[in-house]
């Protein structure tokens, strides 16, 4: 749903209500704030060049 | 002897008079629940402190060692558990009142390791809720303050085992490092802090905060103790999936003082983010001092590095979401209200972000694989700044205002993602008085080389004779 654009109050509070979050306007104020750096990130990582990198799996321990 | 001078030994002086019968563990846990009494109240390092059960354990062990049957290096010798280790018997809150009064009924695989090596739990270490932050606050069980100047955080999240270790309250801490937990404390309250390489210590019996990210590791006054630690800690455990099975070589064989061509790198793009001036000049005279003992340092450059926080935020929060999420839907409104929030953002990321974090982690693995062909060691600040005020949520690192959480872990997330072993190492003070830490990365499983150049550095300085003012 995120694109380039930034993330809407709308947006998050539809997001928030299909995830079962709730609170306090106060809370969900600051929640949006998180969840827009959180989408922040997700943008800059979705402008590196992942090109044939397969994603690191979880559980398997570096090699030496 | 004097009891102030029993606290601030190392385990490895210390184990040379246990085992030579010229100091009890009875005296050695007196000395350090007398030293606690004094400073706990302003320190408030643990959660659980088990005066009378280490007290016991004291006696057993002075028998068994008055009998011939010493153990190691560790045997009668305090150590305390960040309190999200599990230990049988002993309540385990992971830092919140949810789970006050959680007991387990078996130890965390460490745990059971430091008590076949004699070694006597004095205490459950305060900790940041669930671990999720880098600062050491906790509603619940109080905040954690800086022996150097309580009004001060300790770093977190294994903030009580930093504060432990540096005011003498315990010989041997351990913490989790997820996103910076052993080395953010081990920096900012002045002692020394390694994370190992991902696997070679179990995370069995710990509470999670990210399974791909979690590093259990000590937390120590200086790195030989770190060593010595190792030396217990480490090694393959089937009850962890992501344990690697690796031969464990005697990690005190690393201490020889020597770092002649040695090869460090120091990455550019740490110097180009924001950076305390004092912190820069302590750290660059830190090389400078392994250069003059004859390593080889030249600039390198990491790329990747300016993009380890989203990728480490990005994996880090979805993980936590989903490790946590029953528990966020049962008691989400008591949880502290940052880590709510962490853990609420982190139900926004979608599985596509998150496998794209985890192609740009390979990414960086990679990078940080090539520089290490080229240099055994990559150095630079473990903070840019020195330990920010309890509560703030921005700092200025050197010109630039920056929030904490970022500030904290700038330069400690790249080595969770790639899992490469990293230790932070004293370097000096601000002229506040506050500790700077040199952190070092290496190779995966190449410790030796890590504590090598951790220890020479160390012995030819007096960062780590320095106490706190209290």
């Amino acid at each position: 749903m995120a694109s380039e654009k930034q993330l809407s109050r709308e947006e998050f509070d539809l997001l928030a209500k299909l995830l079962g979050v709730d609170g306090e306007p106060a809370y969900l104020d600051e929640l949006y704030s998180q969840v827009r750096g959180v989408y922040i990130s997700a943008q800059n990582i979705r402008e590196i060049d992942v090109t044939g990198a397969e994603p690191d799996m979880a559980f398997i321990p570096p090699t030496a | 002897m004097d009891t102030l001078e029993i606290c601030y030994m190392s385990a490895g002086d210390l184990s040379k008079l246990v085992k030579n019968k010229e100091v009890s563990p009875v005296e050695i846990i007196d000395a350090h629940l007398t030293r606690i009494e004094a400073t706990e109240p302003v320190l408030n390092s643990f959660i659980t402190l088990l005066a009378e059960e280490s007290r016991t354990a004291a006696r057993q062990a002075e028998k068994d060692i008055q009998a011939g049957r010493y153990k190691g290096p560790l045997h009668g010798i305090p150590v305390g558990l960040k309190d999200l280790y599990n230990t049988a018997g002993v309540r385990t809150t992971s830092g919140s009142k949810i789970f006050d009064t959680f007991v387990p009924e078996e130890d965390c695989t460490v745990a059971a390791k430091f008590q076949q090596a004699g070694a006597i739990l004095l205490g459950k270490l305060n900790m940041h809720q669930f671990a999720y932050g880098p600062t050491g606050e906790n509603p619940d069980y109080g905040h954690m303050h800086n022996p150097w100047n309580p009004e001060m955080v300790t770093g977190g999240s294994s903030g009580g085992s930093g504060s432990a270790a540096a005011a003498g309250q315990c010989t041997i801490t351990t913490g989790s490092d997820t996103g910076g937990s052993i080395r953010i404390p081990a920096a900012l309250c002045g002692i020394v802090g390694l994370k190992p390489t991902y696997g070679l210590v179990s995370r069995w019996g710990l509470t999670a905060l990210s399974w791909s990210l979690d590093h259990p590791g000590p937390m120590t006054r200086t790195v030989e103790d770190a060593a010595i630690t190792m030396n217990v800690i480490a090694g393959y455990d089937p009850k962890d999936v992501a344990s690697a099975k690796v031969d464990i070589p005697d990690y005190t064989t690393a201490l020889t003082g020597d770092v002649r061509g040695l090869r460090i790198g120091m990455p550019k793009e740490y110097f180009e983010a924001p950076l305390d001036p004092q912190v820069r000049k302590a750290v660059l005279d830190a090389v400078s001092m392994l250069e003059s003992m004859g390593a080889v340092v030249k600039e390198v450059s990491f790329p990747m590095f300016n993009q380890s926080q989203a990728i480490s935020s990005t994996v880090l929060m979805a993980e936590a979401s989903a490790y946590h999420r029953d528990l966020l839907e049962k008691d989400g409104h008591q949880l502290y209200e940052p880590v709510r929030q962490r853990l609420e953002a982190g139900l926004f990321i979608s599985a596509a972000d998150y496998l794209r974090a985890q192609q740009a982690r390979a990414l960086l693995d990679q990078e940080g694989r090539r520089l290490l062909d080229d240099v055994d060691l990559l150095a630079g600040p473990t903070e840019p700044v020195t330990a920010p005020e309890l509560l703030a949520s921005k700092v200025m690192a050197g010109e630039q205002e920056i929030g904490v959480v970022g500030a904290l872990t700038q330069y400690t997330r790249p080595y969770n993602i790639n899992g490469f072993p990293a230790i932070s190492v004293p370097c000096g003070f601000s002229d506040a008085g506050l500790p700077i830490g040199l952190q070092l990365a290496g190779k995966p499983f190449d410790e030796l080389t890590v504590l090598r150049a951790a220890h020479a550095y160390e012995q030819a300085t007096d960062w780590h004779t320095r106490r706190p003012p209290i």
